[in-house]
């Protein structure tokens, strides 16, 4: 059993969300990105920004404005700060961390946010832009770059992709399996006006699109876009004063690490996703338990990386992962729906940001949806297209976020305090 | 200069146990860091030794043999270097020392291409995991070369399978 923050179990909560458009041509900046979802996410919580000490985290793998230069733009003096290199699963982390800055006195509220131009500038695993070849490979470009990246494995996928065949060896996963995840959250993004594909798609539509990896398809993979989305964490005693219903934390667990986790593959199985060593921090710090959990978002980097996630929380076991993503339990209708946004394979690729903002407001109970009042919380629950995403009665969220397959942080929030 | 794929190969001088990596291979020998103090093999080459955190090592040459764990194949390059080389096989290895050491599940796993005789990519219908491969080197210049694997003739170590686009449908 971990130690952690179960001293801090429901004693901060999420008061603010906000984000830019998803889009893939943003025409902005960075930082000027940030400050509008910064700016969004204050006005979301109503919070007396003249008498709060703020501070600030975010993350990012170079390719953002750092967070001192944006609440200067807005205006706002800052009693912390602290910007990480992270990218999925430190959401998560972060807002973990955010908890023990304000527990520690530091300042009174935190922001989190992520600024990204994903798709006109900086591509995840790509060349940056401007280059004019191929870039050398070099032990300073990345510890492993002459074990790896000299090889032909340098995008995400191409990192990732190893861990899951052997999945599909071992448990005899199919691809048909695995598209179900796509058709799922296709269907979620569906009824997000908000999403970057609201296009409905076919498990056969996945199997017929070109194969990036092979045996793994295009429409296995996120959508790249460009956005900026911001959280803001104060105490529990504060958001009870502030704009939206209390939306509490119960527990996170922070980028918990399979062993030699830079070169995972000497460790044996490889098809357990890091989740398995954070599962027993988060569900600890909590203090509640797989039943309780009414909607998860589980980090879709790629189909595959939802399959292992909710395995190796024990959603389901390790190996059934297959039957349980193609059962109809991930969909809204469903037992326990799954990225009810569409996630990154469908609304936006954010580094996990939007999968925590999603079950912010399906505990409001406001999701932004295609139903006539859904800001005064009046839902159809009629899941089919163009229609309603809010999950009846939801009252317990976890969000697992994937860094890699040996990586995993997580975050369980409730209305029920 | 140091070149694989028409990109430049680069170790700095304050890295040499990668130096001593490369230089080995150049001397046709797969080789990893065994610690000086608890003997322990470990690969990727790393600064001390996971086991008893010595920094001392010296290099074991391998046999070079091992079996394919699991692999997949690459038609769309993302590194520009790999253009002219897609479609191209990209293979976890285990390799046949220290298996199942310290522990149950350990093991030496490498990640390499499989390539043919003459450096080509070999033909991704051809790999399976449970087939057996050796070691083979690419040279890179200023004395380094590049471990890489090629199918074996033994029999594969087990029944062998294939990603589900390859080789015969399911039955």
């Amino acid at each position: 059993m971990a130690r952690g923050q179960s001293a801090l179990r429901g004693k901060y909560a999420i008061v603010g969300v906000g984000e830019t458009d998803y889009s893939r041509n943003s025409g902005r900046t960075t930082r000027a990105m940030a400050a509008e979802a910064i700016n969004n996410a204050l006005d979301d919580s109503g919070i007396d920004i003249a008498n709060t000490s703020f501070g600030i985290t975010s993350y990012s793998g170079n390719d953002a404005t750092g967070s001192a230069a944006v609440m200067s733009d807005l205006g706002i003096r800052l009693d912390y700060e602290v910007d990480t290199m992270g990218g999925g699963s430190s959401t998560e982390t972060l807002i973990g961390l955010s908890m023990g800055v304000i527990e520690a006195g530091l300042c009174d509220a935190m922001v989190i946010h992520r600024t990204m131009n994903g798709y006109t500038g900086r591509r995840i695993g790509g060349t940056p832009i401007g280059a004019s070849g191929p870039p050398p490979f070099a032990t300073n470009h990345g510890d492993h770059n002459l074990h790896s990246g000299i090889y032909g494995v340098g995008s995400a996928l191409q990192s990732f992709s190893l861990a899951f065949v052997r999945h599909m060896y071992e448990f005899g996963t199919t691809p048909e399996q695995l598209a179900h995840v796509k058709m799922v959250h296709s269907k979620h993004a569906s009824n997000n006006p908000k999403a970057y594909y609201k296009e409905r798609v076919t498990v056969e539509d996945v199997l017929n699109s070109r194969y990036v990896v092979e045996p793994f398809h295009l429409l296995d993979c996120c959508v790249e876009t460009d956005n900026a989305t911001a959280i803001i964490v104060t105490s529990i005693e504060r958001a009870r004063d502030l704009r939206q219903p209390v939306t509490a934390i119960l527990g996170t667990g922070g980028r918990a690490h399979k062993a030699a986790v830079d070169y995972a593959w000497g460790h044996a199985p490889i098809t357990h996703q890091g989740g398995i060593h954070t599962r027993d921090i988060v569900f600890s710090n909590a203090g509640v338990g797989h039943e309780d959990i009414d909607v998860t978002g589980a980090y879709d980097a790629f189909t595959f990386t939802t399959l292992m996630q909710l395995e190796a929380y024990g959603f389901c076991e390790i190996g059934e992962g297959g039957d349980y993503v193609s059962s109809g339990a991930i969909e809204l209708g469903g037992r326990r729906p799954n990225n009810t946004s569409g996630g990154h394979l469908c609304e936006a690729y954010t580094h996990g940001m939007n999968m925590v903002i999603e079950n912010v407001r399906q505990l409001r109970g406001t999701v932004d949806d295609y139903c006539s009042d859904w800001k005064a919380g009046v839902h159809i629950y009629d899941y089919s297209e163009r229609r309603c995403r809010q999950v009846r009665d939801a009252q317990v969220t976890m969000n697992l976020g994937w860094a890699q397959p040996a990586t995993s942080s997580a975050l369980i929030m409730t209305n029920q305090l | 200069m140091a070149e694989y794929l028409g990109a430049q190969v680069i170790v700095p001088p304050n890295d040499p146990a990668h130096r001593e990596y490369l230089e080995e291979a150049a001397h046709g020998r797969l080789s990893v860091q065994r610690c000086g103090n608890c003997r322990h093999l470990r690969y990727p080459v790393r600064t001390a030794c996971p086991e008893c955190r010595s920094f001392e090592y010296e290099w074991q040459p391998l046999t070079g043999k091992g079996t394919v764990y699991s692999y997949y194949v690459v038609p769309h390059p993302i590194n520009p270097a790999f253009r002219e080389v897609v479609p191209y096989v990209v293979a976890l290895i285990e390799l046949d020392e220290a298996r199942d050491t310290p522990q149950p599940g350990r093991a030496l796993r490498v990640v390499a291409n499989i390539v043919r005789e003459d450096g080509q990519s070999e033909n991704a219908d051809r790999v399976a995991i449970g087939q057996r491969v050796d070691v083979t080197f690419v040279h890179l210049g200023d004395g380094w070369a590049l471990p890489q694997f090629r199918l074996s003739d033994e029999s594969p170590e087990h029944e062998t399978w294939q990603i589900p686009t390859r080789g015969p449908a399911p039955a």
